[in-house]
């Protein structure tokens, strides 16, 4: 019996000592001095939204698609909440040392004109951009309308009925929905929720009537046959749902509305630890795994480099600035 | 389909990787601030590697025997290892003080295992409707659930509901600091940008829970008063045993069908079990002091929301908590896609995943009953060696949950007010009960009303919620109510 306590008592003790040794490691490489010897600990990819839905299934093929070119290994963590300015903001508040990357969409360039966070684009350091997707307009299988005009003379028959269920308001699904009433004159209720994968939860469950999410987050649904998408608000077909229209081919004039993913680091993030994360990011985003990855879920390959990046972004936060103003989304308080 | 599923797992390369996940499974979910979640996430990476079967399996032994293993410090130490089991630390502690760890323990291994494999046959037989009727689930439902969560202060509250209550509010004050969970505005921040992501549940319950223990322990040692530790060698008796078998099953029941409700989990479901067992059980005044019930009730319940958090993963591709969102992008990886169509196009690894999910159980039962002599000796350790160790812990799955120096103070600030609600003999799982159902409750409630256009009626027409709703209003009021009957019945005597 003494035996076998003196035995866990070193046991225990033996715990200690390692967990006591292994957060000294972190501690040390912790420090500014590891510039060039970056990375030397595993990377934190923050992603902004629930898990399950397309910019998380995304970020952990990517991630794991990176971490060879890396020479680390890249963990993810889901911070959802508030359009994805919670965790976008704890990713720019983060140390930078590149340690702390996080996965941005669409809605960095949107929030601040909607007046719901303080955060912009500019508080980044674009590392890359590899994703593009429009907004789809998906309803119940079998609900009275086949096509978007009919869906919009339905809604004309019952306005702000039609409830219309969006990833949290202000999203860019939001917008989408909203720009799309706005543009035909109907009047929609819009349903924020914590993430586009609880909006098709809820459509499948028949609480809601549409929703206007990307093709990819449906997409196992529609195959299934529990939902149908009607349209996609894009200039072209979306290459996984090839016989569903785009809304100019039905005559219905919208503007293409759509999301992006890509990565940044806070602003003060080194040069050279920046372009170490671009490379990798950019190589991994070119492998075989995660190109079969976005084709098979779906998901719009889109690479674009840190420079184009930033020009791109610097658009669409001009362009959402008018929409948002145009819809009044702005005095949103 | 199930047969040949037999066959796959029983491979000495899949069962070992079961093995080796419910070990690793069970060492992470007794460790104060290491979460199943965690652990899971932990050890993601390792699988992409491998054969479909066998990495998700060994995520699966992690996941299983991390929800196991958190029971295990909540009986002992009265330290819960995850969220999950701090509904058991209530009974188990208790257990433990009057010197029957060992048969804590056992009735924990024994009600966990048959709860899991409960939920998993579950899972094998009626999973696609069981998931249709997950899909009710709405806004005002899951509102109603979180209400419902809320009455249940009243049966955890210990001597008095006042203090219960107390504590129940102060969770869900808590709760709201942080984003707007709907219009996404910062609350009650103070422009601590740490503060903007709201306050994390596991530093909040590593302090009320252990820290708080370790600082009345401290202070134990030095006044005279000086507990002796009793460790009885009782075994369970199959009388004992029988009396249980009707709490098991209900808990498993019940936490079989919270498990599959998105965005409701483990933590949720075994307070609701609790509350069900002294619901009705004839003499409820052994609860808090150490009923079996106690026990058997939560760690049931925890154990069977492993498989029926699958039910809407595997059946419609959507992860109904945060750990089968990451065994979604684990089964994504491996090129499997969940959903509707996922038993059509990949149905022998669907079967194979099942046999190996009951297999995890087996294997989680036999460790834990052999484990169970070991697992005692912690309480020989003198309290001096113990509980700075707790303490190192304590501070360590705090820091380690966002690696934020921040969380650590977040533990110590809990642990400094569990100590003073011990010493006033304030209830502390209430608080976790308020700050776990408060954003629930919240969002729910506002989306309910976007939904209804403001009007209030939508709590009231549908069926769920309104029997949901009943069941709250009868559990906050039925102590009182029936103490008002008895004190008739005494003036009319």
């Amino acid at each position: 019996m003494n035996f076998l306590s003196n035995y866990f008592y070193f046991f225990c003790l033996g715990v200690l000592l390692l967990v006591v040794g292994c957060s000294g490691e972190e501690s040390t490489s912790a420090s500014k001095e590891g510039v060039s010897s970056f990375p030397e600990k595993p990377v934190t990819l923050i992603v902004p939204s629930a898990a399950g839905g397309g910019t998380d299934a995304t970020a952990r093929a990517l991630a794991d698609a990176t971490e060879d070119h890396l020479g680390e290994s890249i963990g993810v963590e889901n911070k959802e909440g508030g359009s994805g300015a919670i965790g976008m903001t704890q990713g720019a508040n983060a140390t930078p040392d590149g340690y702390t990357v996080s996965m941005v969409f669409v809605e960095l360039t949107m929030l601040n004109h909607l007046g719901m966070s303080e955060l912009t684009s500019d508080q980044f350091k674009p590392l890359g951009l590899v994703n593009l997707d429009p907004a789809a307009l998906t309803v119940s299988a079998d609900a009275p309308y086949d096509t978007v005009e009919e869906f919009i003379k339905y809604a004309e028959e019952h306005p702000g009925e039609v409830k219309v269920g969006n990833a949290g308001t202000g999203s860019i699904w939001h917008i989408a929905a909203e720009s799309l009433a706005k543009e035909t004159g109907i009047k929609l209720n819009h349903v924020p929720f914590e993430g586009a994968a609880p909006a098709v939860t809820s459509l499948m469950g028949g609480h809601v009537d549409a929703v206007t999410v990307s093709p990819a987050e449906v997409l196992p649904q529609v195959e299934a046959g529990d939902l149908k998408t009607l349209g996609v608000m894009s200039k072209d077909r979306s290459n996984i749902m090839e016989d569903v229209p785009t809304f100019e081919e039905e005559g219905v004039d919208v503007t293409p509305v759509g999301t992006w993913r890509g990565l940044v680091v806070p602003k003060d993030t080194p040069d050279e630890v920046a372009g170490k994360l671009e490379d990798a990011f950019l190589k991994g985003a070119e492998e075989e795994e995660f190109t079969e990855f976005m084709k098979n879920n779906g998901l719009g390959l889109e690479i674009k480099s840190s420079d184009e990046f930033q020009q791109f972004m610097n658009k669409e936060s001009e362009f959402y600035g008018e929409i948002i103003s145009d819809l009044d989304l702005g005095s949103n308080e | 389909m199930l047969f040949e599923g037999l066959m796959n797992a029983m491979q000495w390369q899949v069962i070992l990787m079961i093995i080796i996940g419910s070990v690793i499974g069970i060492s992470i979910g007794s460790l104060p601030g290491l979460t199943a979640v965690m652990g899971v996430a932990l050890i993601l990476p390792v699988t992409f590697g491998m054969d479909p079967v066998a990495g998700i399996l060994l995520l699966v032994g992690v996941y299983f025997g991390a929800v196991y293993g958190g029971s295990l410090t909540a009986i002992l130490i009265n330290t819960p290892g995850t969220p999950s089991s701090a509904a058991t630390a209530i009974d188990g502690f208790a257990l433990t003080k009057k010197g029957y760890a060992h048969k804590a323990l056992t009735i924990s291994t024994l009600s966990s295992t048959i709860g899991g494999i409960l939920s998993v046959i579950v899972l094998i037989i009626i999973a696609p409707q069981m998931a249709s009727f997950a899909l009710k689930f709405s806004a005002p439902e899951s509102f109603a659930l979180a209400v419902f969560g809320l009455s249940i202060i009243s049966s955890i509250a210990g001597k008095t509901l006042i203090k219960g209550l107390i504590a129940g509010a102060l969770g869900l004050m808590v709760a709201t600091i942080g984003l707007d969970p709907i219009a996404g505005f910062a609350r009650f921040t103070g422009g601590n940008e740490n503060l903007i992501n709201g306050i994390d549940l596991v530093p909040v319950m590593i302090g009320l829970f252990a820290a708080s223990e370790a600082f009345t322990s401290i202070g134990d040692l030095f006044s005279a008063k000086r507990a002796k530790v009793v460790i009885e060698k009782t075994k369970l008796k199959w009388e004992e045993f029988r009396m249980l078998i009707l709490t098991i099953l209900r808990s498993a029941g019940i936490g079989t069908f919270i498990g599959m409700i998105p965005g409701a989990g483990g933590d949720i479901t075994a307070f609701v079990a609790y509350n069900e067992a002294k619901r009705f059980s004839k003499d409820k005044r052994q609860f808090g002091e150490g009923d079996l019930k106690g026990i058997a009730a939560p760690e049931a319940a925890n154990n069977s929301v492993t498989g029926g958090a699958m039910i809407p993963l595997l059946t419609l591709g959507i992860p109904g908590d945060a750990v089968t969102a990451v065994l979604l992008g684990a089964l994504m990886v491996q090129g499997i896609q969940p959903g509707p169509m996922l038993f059509e196009t990949n149905g022998s690894i669907v079967y194979t995943l099942f046999v190996g999910m009951l297999i995890a159980n087996m294997i989680i039962l036999l460790f834990g009953l052999m484990g169970i002599r070991l697992f005692t000796k912690i309480l020989l350790i003198p309290k001096s060696v113990l509980m700075p160790i707790i303490l190192v812990l304590c501070t360590v799955g705090a820091f380690a949950i966002n690696n934020n120096f921040f969380d650590v103070i977040v533990m110590l600030i809990a642990g400094i007010i569990g100590y003073f609600m011990k010493r006033y003999e304030f209830p502390v799982s209430p608080v976790i009960l308020g700050f776990i159902l408060g954003p629930m409750l919240e969002s729910n409630f506002s989306r309910s009303l976007v939904l209804s256009q403001g009007d209030y009626s939508i709590f009231f027409t549908r069926p769920i919620t309104l029997v949901l709703l009943s069941l709250a209003f009868l559990t906050l009021f039925a102590p009182l109510l029936k103490r008002k009957v008895i004190k008739l019945k005494e003036d009319y005597i």
